[in-house]
């Protein structure tokens, strides 16, 4: 009876390895890039400028979602280049808004004064927005498609991932 | 695998499979003995369908009419088919009052509608709803949400369900008012749920005498 299980533990090893290694793997994609593929989960939220937006009214454009705040590093980096990309592909078919989650309104205006954002900024106080969209890190870009599914997902910000951005938002356009 | 073993687990098989093709058995029997049951029914009631037919020559031949008279045990058979027939018409009528106490479609029982008449005067932004002080919805309208209420659009905010008896309905509506200033304003109805779907609507028109608008509460039968 001992002998068999001694034959067998190499074969219970591999499976405990091969569990092991689907949970490492299958966890980093278990937040915000699960929604891949999925239609985007719909929301309203106030802007900076006081009008509702609701995302489903965008349908049939392009539109990217960058959730970010005002105390996030990376967010500071990336936010001039967002700016850059609406500039140039806004009015064709491509939508940027830009999620905030800070606690307060006043500190998002701020900072988007600061930055000089043109693009819609929305305030996501309660955090239902970021919830739905399983932010756990700042920032999370999505990458929504004339259909309203989400098809890209990036989290966090290294530089040059704004090439990235766009490549996929040309793909996105020409669909 | 050698001859006898073979032999052996045939065996084994024809033994556990006793239970099962006994069972098959008597559901074949049960089978073949529902068709007869329903066979003998219809020839039961064949004559108690017959019966006008017969009644006819009846009146012509009173001496043939008496031979051909339904027997005895046809009479309360009838009689029984319709003592049952007032029984299921009984069980159906008990059945409709528990549908409209119990069953009434549950996720129609209260639906609150907005709407806007004209909204010169008042720029939607948004609904809060509370019934008996606790909120049920709250709405942001974007422009073009608005916009289509002015031109004559109905928004459901709000279906759920609620028990038979007195509630109370606050709503708060807060938007632009005349000269652009921020405007909030709250309307209240009391109302009393009975059984069946209520429908309320909370109308936003324009009051021109007073240049203001105007929020009422509409109960709708």
């Amino acid at each position: 009876m001992r002998l068999r299980w001694v034959n067998r533990l190499p074969a219970l090893r591999l499976i405990v390895f091969l569990l092991a290694t689907t949970i490492a793997v299958a966890l980093p994609s278990s937040a915000a890039t699960r929604l891949k593929g999925r239609p985007a989960p719909d929301f309203v939220l106030k802007s900076l400028s006081g009008e509702n937006v609701r995302l489903s009214e965008f349908r049939g454009q392009v539109v990217m979602i960058n959730f970010w705040s005002s105390w996030a590093g990376p967010s500071r980096m990336e936010m001039p280049r967002l700016e850059k990309i609406s500039t140039t592909y806004g009015g064709n078919g491509f939508v940027l808004l830009g999620v905030n989650i800070d606690d307060t309104a006043d500190s998002a205006a701020s900072f988007a004064r600061a930055y000089g954002i043109s693009y819609p900024v929305l305030l996501d106080l309660h955090k239902s927005v970021a919830r739905g969209y399983a932010v756990e890190t700042l920032p999370v870009t999505v990458l929504i498609d004339r259909g309203g599914n989400v098809r890209f997902v990036h989290q966090d910000y290294r530089v040059g991932a704004e090439n990235t951005y766009v490549a996929e938002i040309r793909a996105l356009l020409r669909e | 695998m050698s001859i006898p073993s073979i032999a052996l687990r045939a065996r084994g098989a024809s033994f556990r499979a006793w239970p099962i093709v006994a069972a098959l058995l008597l559901i074949g029997g049960l089978a073949c003995a529902a068709p007869a049951a329903d066979a003998q029914a219809p020839a039961a009631a064949q004559p108690t369908a017959a019966q006008p037919a017969a009644a006819q020559p009846a009146d012509a031949q009173p001496a043939e009419a008496a031979a051909s008279a339904p027997p005895e045990e046809f009479r309360s058979l009838d009689t029984d088919v319709q003592d049952l027939k007032k029984e299921v018409l009984d069980l159906n009528k008990d059945l409709f009052v528990l549908e409209e106490e119990l069953l009434f479609p549950a996720n129609t029982q209260v639906a609150v509608y907005v709407s806007m008449d004209v909204g010169t005067f008042f720029n939607l932004d948004s609904v809060i709803l509370k019934i008996d002080d606790k909120e049920v919805a709250n709405y942001l309208y974007t422009a073009r949400e608005a916009e289509a209420l002015v031109k004559g659009g109905v928004h459901r905010i709000f279906i759920g369900n609620l028990k038979v008896g007195p509630h109370e309905l606050v709503a708060f509506f807060t938007g632009k008012g005349p000269h652009e200033r921020d405007y909030k304003r709250g309307a209240t109805l009391k109302f009393d749920k009975g059984v069946g779907a209520k429908y309320l609507e909370l109308k936003i028109s324009d009051r021109i005498r007073k240049q203001q608008p105007e929020f009422i509460i509409k109960e709708w039968e």
